[in-house]
């Protein structure tokens, strides 16, 4: 028990310190409270034209896929993640050594900070974005399902802090691997369900996505969140979505602690 | 001619920068390659789901985003370096090294951040331009020749963005996300422009003309040139122009710490 009220003293520390840090740029944050609705918009006008008088497309209905559009973006705000930028710039500047003197996890050390940094995010893109899709565009954008969203959420931010921690590790092989993130965000961009929901590709695709991380970043969770009961060619239920989910965090996260071990081995530095 | 022979030696040597990191230039050539060709993927998997734009079928689309991609390419070649390079300089107090040059300044950093990244997006942009065009039948002379003057339109409006953004930061310091407001606006620009408002459309082919850099240029080529094309080539250049007045006149809010 103290155990655990000694890391969230330590969470809490890290990420308040990182909220502080970050709310110096809090400008920065609300370029999304522009940029997010004006693609919404256009989301929007492309949809409503492809739908023309077509009830369902990919599954969805205009409604939903607006929706989804909408909730996507909203995810984004709550799990963005840069922890694999981070990760491989301290080691390939050497800085990763203070880290690694310290009696804190490093992984734990940056899960703490990207709690800190959305805790910005969530009051200066995810809630003004929120109040714009819902007042200004009218969206239904209130989860269907309260505590299912909230699950999904928090998993989707796990997920996507796992998988770009895993790719940081790559550092302690490549030392500059911009690449390997570049080829990683190309990927999630297109089977995270950003682009477009994943009930429109192929249903070969769609089974082969289950078994990548990219869907459980966004897709999953914005189809818990509108509410839908029957989830890509599956057909899951929220509970079997959100129970994948969470197997699939178990193993990115047991992934991420055998390649940490694997990894710190390789570590070299020069007195940073 | 003391410019074009300070121009071309600029290009000499940036063509040799990238032939001595060759692996990395084919990498990042690549990699820019991929990123700005993923967006045709959703009209692809739209068209696949059995539905589509009203009035323009698939080739038609992927030939406007194909336009789209190389204006964005040779676009960002010539001009795209001038946001990071001037921000980078403002952040780091460093743009007096740029100022105590012996030619004008905009010149100056254009000529010397030719960016031999982008060839990839303008190659990769022409090839499906080419393969587009040659799948919707597209002829006659008049019709590339309207082309042309509207790409070079779509140009300019992509290089007055970058000085606009360029001038911002001047104002705005070390913020990364500013092209991320242009780059939303732009994307306007890649889709039929019938689809949108009544507004819209005025607003993005006359007052930002986003639509010349992928729509009007690709509908020309068609041979069935929207009607307000034609007048957006004015506003246009009056973009570039007005990019160029802004970051001048932002050059003078610079406060610099020594270099």
């Amino acid at each position: 028990m103290n155990y655990l009220k000694h890391k969230l003293e330590e969470c809490k520390a890290v990420a308040f310190v990182t909220y502080k840090e970050w709310s110096a740029y809090r400008t920065h944050s609300l370029v999304s409270v522009f940029v997010g609705p004006v693609y919404f918009i256009v989301q929007y006008f492309i949809w409503t034209a492809v739908y023309g008088g077509s009830g369902t497309l990919g599954g969805m209905e205009l409604e939903q896929t607006i929706c989804y559009f909408g909730v996507s973006a909203l995810i984004g705000y709550l799990t963005m993640d840069f922890a694999d930028w981070n990760l491989q710039m301290l080691v390939r500047t050497g800085k990763f050594l203070t880290f690694t003197l310290r009696p804190m996890h490093h992984r734990f050390f940056a899960l703490s900070q990207k709690i800190g940094h959305r805790v910005l995010g969530f009051f200066f893109e995810f809630l003004p974005c929120f109040l714009i899709f819902l007042f200004a565009f009218r969206i239904d954008i209130i989860p269907k399902e309260m505590l299912w969203t909230v699950i999904s959420v928090a998993l989707a931010f796990l997920m996507n802090f796992y998988v770009n921690y895993c790719l940081g590790m790559t550092a302690f092989y490549l030392v500059q691997a911009g690449g390997v993130r570049v080829v990683y965000q190309l990927l999630a961009q297109i089977f995270s369900g950003a682009l477009i929901p994943l009930s429109f590709f192929p249903a070969v695709v769609q089974k082969i996505m289950m078994f990548l991380p990219f869907q459980y970043t966004n897709y999953i969770t914005a189809m818990v969140w509108t509410g839908n009961n029957s989830i890509g060619e599956m057909g899951l239920t929220i509970p079997q979505a959100v129970l994948y989910q969470t197997v699939a965090v178990i193993i990115t996260g047991l992934l991420s602690e055998v390649l940490y071990r694997t990894s710190i081995k390789r570590f070299t530095a020069v007195g940073a | 001619m003391k410019y074009i022979k300070i121009y071309f030696s600029c290009l000499h040597t940036a063509f040799s920068r990238a032939a001595t990191y060759r692996a990395n230039f084919i990498l990042g050539n690549f990699i820019t390659l991929l990123s700005n060709i993923i967006f045709p993927l959703v009209t692809v998997l739209i068209y696949a789901n059995g539905a589509k734009f009203p009035d323009w079928n698939m080739w038609e689309v992927l030939l406007i985003q194909s336009v789209f991609s190389m204006s964005t390419g040779a676009a960002s070649m010539f001009c795209g370096s001038i946001l990071w390079v001037t921000m980078d300089h403002i952040r780091e107090g460093s743009f007096e090294t740029v100022l105590l040059k012996p030619i004008p300044t905009l010149f100056y950093i254009v000529a010397a951040n030719f960016d031999p990244e982008s060839i990839g997006l303008f190659l990769g942009g022409l090839v499906m331009t080419v393969i587009s065009a040659l799948k919707t039948g597209v002829s006659g002379a008049e019709n590339i020749l309207s082309f042309l003057l509207l790409f070079l339109s779509g140009l300019a409006v992509i290089s007055g963005m970058y000085l606009i953004m360029a001038a911002i930061s001047f104002k705005w310091v070390g913020n990364s996300r500013i092209p991320e407001i242009f780059d939303s606006i732009k994307s306007f620009g890649k889709y039929p422009l019938g689809i949108f408002p009544r507004s819209i459309q005025v607003l993005s082919s006359l007052i930002v003309p986003v639509a010349v850099i992928g729509f009007f240029p690709a509908s020309a080529l068609l041979g069935r040139p929207h009607r307000t094309a034609f007048i957006s080539v004015i506003p246009c250049f009056l973009f570039f122009a007005m990019g160029i007045w802004i970051y001048d006149r932002m050059i003078k809010m610079y406060e610099g710490v020594g270099g």
